[in-house]
């Protein structure tokens, strides 16, 4: 994706501005594509002629619908009231008929009066079928996950949040791609100036394609450079439906199956969705599990390193032995012996993410089993440390969200290289490093370490642990919401008495 | 006259807690017993309750001088005293917050060095330390005080492996009670106040305080976790340890450690001295912080390249600084210059105020 030059951009607006001067011009250019269909059709008082792009439309719809109600048409101006379809225009701007043509529109004019065309709605959408989420999938919940027609996905969203407060606003995007964007808040809930801020970062792009959703994150976020998502990428409509009502706002692009919320933070990437179909109990005890999992993803290859390179002191006696016996043939320092497990498990994910499913589970057999065991057996590395790189990576799968798994990935690397170095201190500097970035990141303006930096006891109730639902009658202070009170628990236990 | 901070700019009044805390706890944690027993023995622990509640008079001071102006410090000096002399003892201050940096930084080297790396290259790690802090100070007052919430919160668990030697602990070690005259404590409660400066960098971030008049209870209540701290280690100390075997030990805290043993833990020291950057590190960043900020305002310097100068000097003084009795040295010229500035010209600032502001009025009102 480039994005466009000056020069290129004034170029191209002469050519719009030379293509606006006549419609003839327009129809020679449409011709020239050997796709744009056009044809004479006769009705009872003139000549008619049709064109579309036969790609775009139904042809269903334009056998059924338009063509046997034009043989009563008389006046090309009484054209919407003949045919039985909603969207039937009167057009004269010739970028308007080009636009609606590539959208799948129908164009019809008389051949003896070119100052106005009609436009009929026959687009046709070639999409799959809502099926199951694959990135989120869950046990319980809904199975439904988005699909590549931005109207599909934000009918999944509707019809879970049947308000009018519901508000969407629709964007296009992209010099060539023209990528239709939906921007989703609940009017009344959501902050103002969140949705301003993501309109206004919308809008000031200048890029010339959007191909999915991910391209956005990294076009619009607060710090571009981050290795941190900052904005959480989700395949649930169920999961955007209910973030809606948190006071967030949320995009969805044409022809990406993932929608974008924001502003988020640091801990809701550690949420899975299903915490929320789950018990409160289970649900903080596994998400719980998870901050483990990357805590322990992050600094345990690192302090192994460390440990082993410089402080064996640190090692009771008893445990000192066995990590003696599993080393003691082994040729390599520690931090070598470490990245080349830590490279070969990276190479191991690679292929199996760019091969088909069926020889990506040969992949895992042939590095998990074998290059394992051979490694071990040939004196390469320690069977502890392929136990704990082991242990680390799969504690990186854990992480909800892709993106952020691959962020724990790779931020493991550093840590490793900086234990080499100054063995604990250098996990300790990283680690301050690491922190300070995440304090100074933010999402859509607003704190990503929320709720702990700046400390909000409310919102802690649905960050490292999920309290039940009876306790979360506030929405959270992150998205300073308009209206702050999800439901009344004094009302509600009035009712019930 | 209200000239506070722009709202992205400041924090709410309870991280004031965490700020003064934070900056107070340094490296003095790990090695002040040996001091302040010197002279005062097994009443140490009066000691330690003496100079908190002096600070916590002292802090009292600030906030009634802050109160009054609503300002930081080199803006009172500017209105009180005009633009030279006043810039003059501005200066005075920034070169102590400078100093508290270049300690902490120099001491905990120190330690690393000898309990860690003996060979560790000090460029090299200092200017870690200075990258760290550059990246920290560059993003504002709000991650300052972030780092240092983060540096209380995350390190706190150390605190509860000084349960282990309570197990070898006598405590009747600290009887008799007050068998030490009033000249020994006052001797070593000056020196016991050194591990509790720093929190001077109030006088400038309390513009950036939310409703700076609220966080008053806070920076109290934040000393008072300082005091207790102390006094929580040294009682430890007094009944792990002999007078005379603290008398031998520099970094008492860090020999207390090695009796912490855990399955798959032994040696303490080397994870509680590591873990110590994360409390070292907001210490650092608030007088960089501080003493950028006054150079600025001094100055009337607006660009970055402030923080790379400040930056610099406190690397070339930590990496210039060599050997126990030189960073000693350093440690006791910082202290001194603490002492008078906090506890002499501190009260001194606030009596000025008093009076310049009442001579003022009095001309006012004869004129109208």
């Amino acid at each position: 994706m480039r994005i466009w030059r000056n020069k290129r951009k004034t170029d191209r607006n002469e050519k719009d501005q030379v293509k606006d001067d006549s419609f003839q011009v327009l129809l020679q250019q449409l011709t020239e594509s050997d796709e744009f269909t056009q044809f004479t059709y006769a009705s009872r008082s003139s000549m008619l002629c049709i064109g579309y792009y036969s790609s775009l439309i139904d042809t269903e719809i334009l056998h059924r619908d338009i063509l046997p109600y034009l043989k009563e048409l008389e006046l090309i101006s009484s054209l919407p009231n003949v045919i039985p379809i909603e969207e039937v225009t009167l057009e004269k701007n010739t970028t308007v008929i080009q636009d609606q043509l590539l959208r799948g529109h129908v164009l019809i004019f008389d051949t003896n009066n070119l100052n106005q065309v009609g436009l009929a709605k026959a687009s046709v959408e070639r999409t799959r079928q809502v099926t199951i989420p694959e990135v989120e999938f869950s046990v319980v919940g809904p199975k439904e996950a988005f699909v590549e027609s931005l109207d599909t996905n934000i009918n999944l969203v509707r019809k879970r949040l049947p308000l009018p407060e519901l508000i969407i606003k629709e964007l296009q995007i992209g010099k060539i791609s023209k990528t239709r964007v939906s921007v989703l808040y609940i009017e009344g809930i959501a902050n103002k100036e969140n949705v301003n801020t993501v309109i206004q970062r919308l809008s000031e792009l200048k890029v010339d394609q959007i191909n999915d959703s991910s391209y956005l994150t990294q076009l619009i976020q607060d710090n571009q450079n981050s290795p941190f998502p900052q904005l959480i990428d989700t395949e649930r409509p169920d999961r955007i439906a209910s973030v809606l009502g948190d006071g967030k706002v949320a995009i969805l692009v044409d022809g990406a199956p993932h929608g974008l919320i924001g502003p988020t933070t640091f801990f809701e990437f550690f949420s899975a969705f299903e915490d929320y179909f789950l018990n409160w109990t289970v649900a903080s005890f596994f998400r719980l599990v998870r901050f483990f999992a990357v805590l322990f993803s992050i600094l345990v290859t690192p302090i192994y390193v460390a440990v082993l390179t410089y402080h064996y002191e640190l090692i009771p006696k008893d445990m000192l032995s066995t990590l003696i016996t599993s080393r003691s043939a082994i040729p390599l320092p520690p931090i070598l012996e470490a990245l080349v497990l830590e490279l070969t498990i990276e190479l191991l994910r690679e292929a199996g993410a760019r091969l088909p499913t069926k020889v990506g589970q040969t992949i895992g057999i042939v590095g998990g089993i074998v290059i394992g065991t051979a490694s071990v057996e040939a004196g390469l590395t320690s069977n502890v440390l392929l136990i704990i790189v082991a242990l680390g990576a799969l504690a990186s799968f854990t992480t909800p969200v892709y993106q952020m798994g691959n962020t724990i990935r790779l931020i493991r690397f550093p840590f490793l290289l900086m234990a080499h170095y100054i063995g604990l201190l250098g996990v300790a500097v990283s680690f301050c490093f690491l922190l300070i970035h995440l304090l100074r990141l933010s999402s859509l303006g607003r704190p990503f370490l929320e709720p702990f930096y700046p400390l909000r006891v409310q919102d802690l109730k649905d960050s490292l642990i999920r309290l039940p639902f009876s306790k979360q009658s506030k929405r959270p202070i992150l998205e300073q919401t308009e209206d702050t009170v999800r439901f009344n628990t004094a009302k509600a236990k009035e009712k019930n008495e | 006259m209200f000239e506070l901070e722009k709202k992205e700019m400041q924090i709410s009044p309870f991280l004031v807690f965490f700020n003064i805390h934070a900056v107070q706890v340094g490296v003095g944690v790990l090695g002040f017993q040996r001091v302040i027993m010197k002279s005062a023995g097994n009443d140490s622990w009066i000691v330690v309750l003496v100079a908190g509640i002096i600070v916590s008079f002292i802090i009292w001071l600030m906030y009634v001088l802050l109160n009054r102006h609503q300002k930081d410090i080199v803006e009172i000096h500017k209105d009180l005293f005009g633009k030279w002399i006043g810039g003059m003892i501005s200066f005075i201050w920034i070169i102590y917050w400078l100093m508290i940096g270049m300690v902490t930084l120099r001491n905990y080297i120190e330690i690393v060095e000898v309990w860690m790396f003996p060979t560790i290259n000090i460029y090299m790690f200092s200017l870690i330390f200075i990258i760290l802090a550059y990246y920290c100070v560059t993003g504002g007052f709000r991650i300052v005080a972030g780092l240092s919430f983060l540096g209380v919160c995350i390190p706190f668990y150390l605190f509860f492996t000084f349960l282990f030697p309570i197990e070898f602990a006598h405590f009747r070690n600290l009887l008799p009670i007050w068998n030490h005259s009033i000249k020994e404590i006052t001797l070593s409660t000056k020196d016991m106040i050194l591990g509790y400066l720093g929190f001077s960098t109030l006088l400038m971030y309390y513009p950036n305080i939310k409703h700076p008049k609220k966080s008053h209870k806070w920076a109290q209540l934040g000393n008072i976790l300082t005091m207790v701290i102390y006094l929580f280690i040294l009682i430890v100390t007094i009944g792990f340890f002999s007078e005379k075997q603290v008398s031998k030990q520099i970094w008492a805290t860090l020999s207390l450690w090695k009796i912490v043993e855990m399955p798959f833990v032994e040696r303490f020291e080397y994870i509680g001295i590591t873990s110590w950057v994360l409390i070292i590190l907001p210490n650092i960043c608030f007088s960089v912080w501080a003493s950028t900020k006054g150079i600025r305002k001094i100055f009337n310097l607006k660009s970055k390249k402030v923080v790379v100068v400040t930056l610099g000097i406190l690397f070339c003084v930590t990496v210039a600084v060599q050997g126990r009795e030189n960073i000693a040295l350093l440690s006791k010229t910082m202290s001194y210059l603490g002492i008078c500035l906090i506890f002499i010209y501190m009260p001194l600032l606030t009596l000025i105020s008093f009076l310049l502001s009442k001579i003022r009025r009095g001309k006012f009102e004869k004129g109208n």
